[in-house]
Parts: C-alpha cells; structure tokens; sequence
C-alpha cells in the first residue's frame, strides 16, 4: 500500500514502515521495533512518560499547534471520573491527507500512540473517530484493533503489564465541523456536531463530560518513537520549539505531489523544488498555503527563506497548520481559488453562530459574483471587511477558518480582484488552472 | 467577590457573574438576541461580545457566557466591538430587514441600509430569525426536545422532527413565550373554539386565583404545569426569591370526626351546546351568562369592557332568559335567578357600551323585595323586552352592515308576530341545575332527590332545611335554585339549627330502632345495603353488623331483609310480641 514514492530528502520516523511488505500487520510491525515504545513507557511513572513527551517539544499536529504534553498534563488525575483517549481521524482540512496514509499504512502505531497516552493520564479506554468519507479506514483500523486484541496488545492486562486499555472506532458522517474537537466529542456521544460553548475544556470535561485527551493521529503516532528512542532524540529532529517531523501533503503544482515526512523546518524553497519535483510546466510560484486551506495563503515573495515549523509561519502571520500544502503557480486565479475556499466554508457553516453563518455565504455569494466578472470596486473592501469582522468573533474556529484566507488573498492579491471588475471575463480562465482544493 | 472594571467603571461582583449580568448592574446596556435569562447561555448571535483586555491583547468574546474574572478589564463600546456588532445586524438585516428587534438594535448603532441583498431575504416582520431561544426552551426548560435546528449552515432552521406533528409537543406554549419575533404563535383553543382570554380557567399555568383572592398567593395548575408533565422547568422556583414555590406539596385527605354535616354543594350550570338552535359554540359572541360576567369583572380577560370577539363593542345585545329551565326537553323547572340577572346584565350592557338592548322573556319574574323596581327601572332606561321564547339564533346575512352579526328570530307573542332582531351579541341566561356529583353526595349521606334532581328537604315549609336524616342539613342552590338572599337566609337557619343541637349537648332519639342480635348474625351485610339511612356498619372484628342507634329511623326494611333473622326492631323480637299477645288474649 505505498502511497508516492518517497523522496530521498524524507526524515521518515512515522513513515519508517511504508513501503515493508505487510506494513499495516502485527507482524511486520513487532519486527520493526513495534511496541516497544508502550512497553518502555509501562516501566515508567505517567509524569515521566508526560515529561518524556515534554521533552519531545511534540505540538499537536491537528493544526493549532498546542503542546501535547503540556495538554496531557491538564487531565486532572485525581478525579474519580473514567478517563478517555479519543483519536480525532476527522480529517478534513482541504489539502490535507496525512492521517489516512498513517492509519491505512501503520494502523499498529496509532494504537501504540493511543496506549502511551492512555498510561500517561491513567485513561482505559478510547476512540479513534474516523472521517465518514474514511470508511474504508474502518476497516483497516478495525482489523488492527482486533489483530492486536487477539495478541494481547489491547484488552485486560496487555502484555502482563497490569494496564488494561479497550480501543474502539467510531465513524462521523462526513461534516467538516466534526474536525473541531468539542463538535467531534458531540459526535462521538451521538449528538449532533456541533461545537460546545468553552469553557470547560475536553481536558476537564470531554467525551461523556469524562477527563479527554483528545489529540490528532499524526501526534499519537509520534508518541512510540519519542518513548522508544527517548524525547531529545526526537526534539533534535526539528528545531528549538517544535520537535520531530511533520507530515506534509504537497498538493497544488509541483511535479511530485504526495504525503513527505520532513524534519520540522525544512525550507519551503528546498521542499517544492526537490521534495515536490519543482512546480509543472516550469511556471513561477504564485501563492503558497502552508496548513491546509484555512491557514493565510503567502505570496512566492513570502516563501522567500520560509521554513516548515510553527514559529517561522507565525513571524509571516500565517500557521504550519495541519501540514497541508498548496501551491499554486503563476496562473492561477486567486479570486477564484478565494471563491473555491468560501463555497466550502459556506457549504461546512453549522449555521450556530451568525457571522460564520450569513457571513460564509455572503462571502461565497460576492466572490462567485466577482469570479463571474460582476463585482464592483466597493466588493473587494466589502470582502475584506466582512471576513476581518468574522475573524475571531464566531462561535468556533470555523468562522475564523473561513476569514484567515479571504483576508490574506484580498490583501495581498488586490490587483487580481481589479483585474475581474464589472464586465471583464476573468484573465486566467484560458489558462484553465483548478486549484487542487 | 471579584472586581473588575467595565467601561471605566469598577464594579465588585460574586464569582461566577457574566459580564453580561455584571454590565447590567451598571447599567451599561448590551444588545441580544439569543440571551434569555431563563435559559442557559447560546453565546451564537454574537451581538452581545465585548472587548477584554488580556495578556496577549485585545479579545472580543460573547459577554453573555464569559465569566467575571478578578481584574478584567473590560470595554463595551470601542469601535471593534461595534464593528463587530454592526456587521451581524448587518447580515441579520440583509435576510430579516423588517424583523423589530433587529430594526431597533440596528437604529441604535446607526445601521440604516445593509450593503447587501439577500436571495434569502424574507420581508415578514414576524420572520424566523434562529436565535435557537425556542429549541432551548424546550430542550433545557420544559425537556420535551419537540423541535430543533434541521439542515446545517445558511439552511438551519427551526423544525419539528421529519417536519412532522411532534408527538414529545406538550403543547405548553415555551417556545411562543420566549420567540423574540413572534414567529412561533400559541393559539390555544378549547373545545368550543373560544379564544383562551374569555375562558373562565386560567392562561398561565402558576395563576392568582382571582385578583381579589384570599389569601392572595398564586395557584399551581397541575394539568398544565410544565414540571408535572416532563419534570423539567421549575422556573418559577428559580425566580422566586423567598422560596415559596413547592412542586412536592399534594393534596391532602384529612379526616374529621363530625355529628352533623351542612350539605351545600351549590349546582352546575346547563350547557347549552345541545340547544343547537342557540349556536352557542358554533357562532361567535354567542356566551354565557357566567362568561358574560366574567367579561364584565374589573379583573376579567377585557377589564370589564362589554366586547365582541373582534375587539369593538356591540351596537345591539340580546339577552335570552329561560335557556334550559322551564323547558320540557331539558328542565321544567323555574331557575329564579335568570330574570333577575338577565335585568342586571342590561342595566350594565347598556350602560358600559350603548348598546341596544333586547330582552327575550316567556314571564318575568322580578319576585323579591325591590326586585319589580328595579324592573321597571331598567325598562324606564330604555331596554327591550320582548315576550317570547327565541326561536333561534343566526348569523345575519353577508351584507357589508351586517359582517358578523347575527340575527335572533323569535315570536313576540304580544303582538302576534313573528320578528327577527339584528344583534352583534347574544348572552344566553342558562340554567341552574343539580351538581354533577349531587347523587353520589346523596347516596353517601342518604338524601333523597326530588325528581328535578335537587336534594329534598325533610318539609318545604315547617323543616325545609333538615332531611331525612337526622343531623344532615341542606342549604342554597344544592336544595333547588334561589338567589344570594334565599341562600343566606337558608344557609343561617341550618347552622342555627346545628347549633342548638351542639349547645343541647344530646339528641332525643325514638324508640323504634333495628337491632343486631350478634349470635345469629352471619355478616352477610345484606341490612347495610339497604339501609336508607347509612345506619349499619359492619365491624369486621367480629365480623357481625351493627346499627348506629341515632341514625336509625326504624323503618324496618333490615328486619325484613335479614335471611337469618339476626335483624330485629328494638322491643319488637317475635318472642316479645307473641307474649304481648298472649297477655292481652289472656284477659
């Protein structure tokens, strides 16, 4: 089940077992030194194992970027309530396809991941909720579960350790806001995803309003390489302040798009000219997302000395986010790909709070206007107003989700939106560029 | 405590306050649309954020759910919040333009004209704006979860599940009370299709019984109260704040040992929805007497304006007497009250609204002291009277003049003729008659009931409060009918009578009595079946009968009935009488 060929360049740690024979088998992965992360940490005391994933400099990989072991110290250990381990496989970011190969091809240190956790915080059960579009990854997760059930790595007493530990997964039904972790706990209990009103945090009260470690695959799958081969180790992969490799799903116009492994901060230039192969046709690069289609789009000037680790994309205000990387070349359109993001947003609104509600789809109504050569001057402010007054004031992140890019395409790419005024077809049409999104 | 400071002001706060709440104690006013003090916060209409000052800068967050915290420092007016407030009334505006609250909310931020145009836009004042107020009512408040949000994003709205007629709806009216827009109406409607403020029951389901009510504290109407349908709400509890509000009282039986017992149980009035030809419930303004007086109390559902259902006064009444009584299909007897009330009624009627007046009589019967006066002075005011049963009672044709009103056909047989009287009300002095329950209170003290139903007197001129049986007393409407001073002065004679028994401290009682001989009684309780008079008991002790000696009239009917011949009248054994005989034959 090989994915893309990998590159030379790749720092694989997560991915080291794509491509064996068998990789997703119990097998193949006691062969490869599987498991012997969670039976190190089962040595070892929850605030040591928390310690180690401190050390790790391990952010979460979901997008936002928050220490994981910071998070997994916040679940009180005291309270006498259950405590749960939830995988959020939502994946739904647009650009976005790291955690599928992770499950399809290592389903094994996913659930190494989530046992190194449920040690840390003394939790006995957990979830992985998997996309709905991912059903077929059900199966494969399901068949590891029970593979691993039946060798002992899962239910009572693994592995004569005293730890019991019982996984399940549980599949959504295909809405982008379960993403979100408070709406995919809702989804997860059999309500309806929409986000809940924070505080209190799924830390204190989480799944069935029970202490939740709620973390992205790609973070959990981190877990067994920092117990296994120690947190410096893998703090020393990436830079002062984000430890390890990211997972990036090149996707856009560059010759090799796929799923790469790469240390944390890896210069962009190098990963879209080498990793990616250069971009297609020999065109200049355009505009580049860095985290999948919320994260604020750079301009190929931006990129200029760029590297992939959260703080870099922080000082060029935008975010390293779920990893998800577009890039788009010279011709294409940047009033339309604004338009190709708000008509997801708009299509992904809960329709809880009104400005992501109205606002989504006034946004997604203006720019299909504009794309469609009848915008006026006074749009291209009223875009950039509404998103900015969108931007921070809605009930979840998906408000913010869908302003973050509006404003920067708007910003920085103003001359594009002039170029579709009233009347004039718009001028990269014949180049019949779609942005991969 | 807690203090902080909003808008420049510092203000001391108990933990756990919203900004919203500690903002209010300032009188620092914040617009809303999806708050409800009642109801948990939504933190979705986004009209109500405000600025905080935190450590990595300025953040907007919904006042309405963010807690107080020590030292915050908070603004409510800086041009982001209204940035950000202008542009959800903006969006809101563009969809629901003449929706009040929006309108108002958006005057007072100086919003004229949305920038947009929305495909989605609906003109309605009364226009579904999502605030979500009613699917939490009935989620967290009432518990029965009959509607929610269907379908996502710009496609949300407001349904019942699969838009069909919810079967968890408890029809409590939550969702209409809190809908900021009216959008969701209650239109409750009782079996003869009257609007619910002229029904004689209460609206609400926690009620001053009447506003001049002793003592004056609400009543809890546990058929319509919420809580005692799905256990949720309790509201009233909550916002009351000495605590008086108890769901877990119920009623109680209280027993009381008594020697003699005043039977007023008062009487029930005639329904007239089988006298078709009245159209009582089938045509409006067509009521009562009991609702036209409600309709006049100072308190009642008009403040005592005389009404048509459409909100004018009348410009003609007619008052039918005798509905129901002195009439062989229903009642042959005279209510006696009718006439007099019926006067009444157009003494009032004609003095609040003007109205012509038009009474229907078959005789009138002003029989009390200063009754025939005031007769005759209601007729100097000007009423009608027309002697003559109605006939029937229509709606008037669909002339312009005569939209809604109705006609009354009736023989006046005075004159001879037969008229038909135009009329925008009619009120319908219905009959008195016995209660409901009247034979099971009966059979439970052993009253007998005249044939009309009303419960006989001992002698209607020299004991007409006593009964048969001895120290049970009937007084008022319960007897038969009669007006406020027939039943006063009945109900002191009873209780005069009551008391000289008391203040005498005994009772004489005859001789001639049934007694038990408890050797030869079985139990069967054949004799306390039948006793007319509630004298036997059985005592399961030891399982024999037993005669109470002061009830006992002596009839006889046990000593007959009795299959082993235990039952005998006192002094009357078969031994007994044949020695009687043998002496006086001896002689």
């Amino acid at each position: 089940m090989l994915y893309n060929e990998p590159s030379p360049l790749e720092t694989r740690v997560l991915t080291r077992r794509f491509g064996l024979p068998n990789s997703a088998s119990l097998d193949t992965y006691l062969a490869t030194e599987g498991y012997q992360g969670f039976l190190k940490a089962a040595g070892m005391k929850p605030e040591e194992i928390i310690e180690e994933v401190k050390i790790s400099n391990l952010r979460g990989r979901g997008g936002a970027g928050f220490p994981a072991g910071m998070k997994w110290s916040f679940v009180p250990r005291t309270s006498p309530k259950p405590k749960y381990i939830v995988v959020n496989a939502d994946e739904s970011e647009p650009g976005t396809c790291k955690d599928r190969v992770l499950i399809e091809n290592d389903p094994h240190q996913l659930i190494e991941g989530v046992l190194i956790a449920g040690l840390a915080v003394g939790a006995h059960a957990g979830y992985i909720y998997v996309r709905g579009e991912y059903r077929y990854l059900i199966e494969i997760m399901d068949q590891a579960i029970a593979e691993a059930y039946a060798n002992g790595w899962l239910g009572k007493n693994i592995r004569g350790t005293g730890f019991d530990f019982d996984l399940y997964t549980h599949t959504g039904a295909g809405a982008y806001e379960c993403g979100e972790e408070s709406a995919l706990l809702e989804s997860l209990e059999g309500k309806r995803g929409i986000p809940r009103i924070r505080p209190p945090f799924p830390a204190v009260v989480g799944a069935f309003q029970c202490p939740t470690v709620l973390n992205n695959v790609e973070t959990f799958c981190a877990a067994p390489a920092i117990l296994r081969d120690g947190g410096a180790a893998f703090a020393a992969l990436g830079v002062p302040r984000a430890g390890g490799t990211k997972m990036i799903c090149l996707t856009g116009h560059v010759n090799k798009p796929g799923v790469y492994e790469l240390r944390m901060g890896f210069p962009v230039k190098q990963m879209i000219e080498e990793v990616g192969g250069g971009i297609r046709n020999g065109r200049k690069l355009k505009a580049f997302i860095p985290g999948g289609s919320s994260c604020p789009v750079l301009t190929a000037e931006e990129c200029e000395g760029l590297t992939m680790d959260y703080d870099a994309m922080a000082a060029r205000k935008t975010m390293l986010g779920s990893g998800g990387v577009i890039v788009m070349d010279e011709d294409t359109c940047m009033v339309k790909a604004a338009m190709r993001i708000m008509r997801f947003y708009a299509h992904e609104s809960c329709g809880w709070c009104i400005p992501c509600r109205e606002g989504t789809t006034w946004l997604r109504k203006i720019l299909v206007r504009f794309h469609e050569s009848g915008g006026t001057r006074g749009d291209i402010d009223l875009v950039g107003d509404i998103a900015r007054n969108m931007l921070g004031r809605t009930f979840c992140p998906l408000g913010d989700a869908a302003a973050m890019p509006t404003i920067s395409i708007v910003e920085k790419f103003r001359s594009e939106f002039e170029e579709h005024l009233s009347g004039r077809p718009c001028p990269y049409e014949s180049a019949s560029h779609m942005v991969t999104v | 405590m807690i203090r902080l400071t909003i808008d420049g002001k510092t203000t001391e706060v108990e933990r756990g306050t919203t900004l919203l709440h500690a903002a209010r104690f300032l009188d620092i006013k914040i617009p809303t649309l999806c708050y409800h003090p009642l109801i948990k916060p939504f933190a979705a209409c986004r009209l109500c954020v405000v600025e905080v000052k935190r450590s990595w800068g300025m953040e907007l967050v919904p006042s309405c759910h963010v807690a107080c915290q020590e030292g915050m420092e908070v603004s409510t007016g800086s041009s982001h919040v209204l940035a950000a407030r202008r542009l959800v009334l903006e969006l809101m505006l563009a969809r629901w333009p003449n929706v009040p609250i929006l309108r108002k909310y958006a005057a007072e931020l100086g919003l004229e004209k949305p920038r947009f145009a929305s495909p989605l836009r609906d003109e309605r004042e009364d226009a579904c704006i999502l605030c979500g107020l009613c699917v939490r009512a009935c989620d967290e408040v009432v518990g029965a979860s009959a509607i929610s949000f269907a379908e996502r994003g710009i496609g949300r709205r407001v349904a019942t599940p699969f838009n069909l007629e919810s079967e968890s709806c408890i029809a409590c009216g939550a969702c209409a009370l809190v809908c900021p827009t009216s959008y969701i109406k209650f239109e409750a409607e009782d079996h003869r299709g009257k609007p619910p403020e002229f029904l004689l029951d209460p609206n609400t389901a926690i009620y001053m019984p009447t506003a001049q009510a002793v003592p004056k504290v609400p009543s809890i109407d546990r058929d319509s109260c919420i809580h005692f349908q799905t256990g949720g709400c309790q509201k009233c509890v909550e916002v009351c704040e000495p605590g008086a509000v108890n769901h877990k009282m119920v009623d109680e039986e209280i027993e009381v040992e008594v020697g003699q017992v005043l039977v007023a149980i008062g009487y029930d009035t005639f329904d007239p929805t089988p006298m078709a030809q009245y159209a009582y419930g089938r045509l409006d303004n067509v009521y009562t007497g009991l609702e036209v007086e409600r309709m006049l109390n100072s308190t009642g559902p008009t403040g005592g304006r005389v009404l048509l259902k459409n909100g004018k006064p009348p410009r003609a009444v007619g008052i039918v007497h005798c509905v129901g009584s002195r009439d062989e299909n229903y009642h042959r007897y005279c209510s006696r009250v009718c006439c007099m009330y019926a006067l009444k009624f157009a003494h009032v009627v004609k003095e609040r609204s003007g109205a012509e007046i038009y009474n229907f009589y078959i005789d009138m019967r002003a029989f009390g002291k200063g009754y025939e006066e005031f007769y005759s002075r209601v007729l100097n005011e000007g009423a009608n009277v027309i002697r003559g049963k109605v006939a029937e009672v229509v709606q008037a044709g669909w002339s312009k003049q005569k939209e809604g009103a109705l006609l009354l056909r009736c023989e006046d047989t005075l004159i001879g003729r037969f008229r038909e009287i135009p009329v925008d009300m009619v009120i319908l002095c219905n009959a008195i008659e016995p209660r409901r329950d009247a034979e099971q209170v009966g059979r439970l003290f052993g009253l007998s009931r005249s044939p009309d139903g009303f419960f006989l007197e001992r002698h209607p001129k020299l004991d007409p409060v006593a009964t048969m049986t001895d120290g049970i007393f009937v007084a008022g409407c319960a007897q038969g009918p009669k007006d406020i001073p027939d039943v006063v002065a009945q109900a002191c004679a009873a209780a005069a009578r009551m008391m000289a028994t008391i203040s005498k401290g005994e009772v004489e009682i005859d001789p001639v009595r049934a007694e038990v001989m408890e050797e030869y009684c079985s139990g069967c309780r054949v004799c306390s079946a039948l006793c007319p008079y509630s004298a036997i008991s059985y005592v399961a002790e030891r399982k024999v009968s037993q005669v109470n000696s002061a009830l006992c009239k002596g009839c006889g009917t046990c000593v007959a009935a009795c299959p082993s011949g235990a039952m005998t009248g006192y002094g009357f054994t078969d031994r007994q009488i044949n020695a009687e005989l043998e002496g006086v034959l001896a002689v």
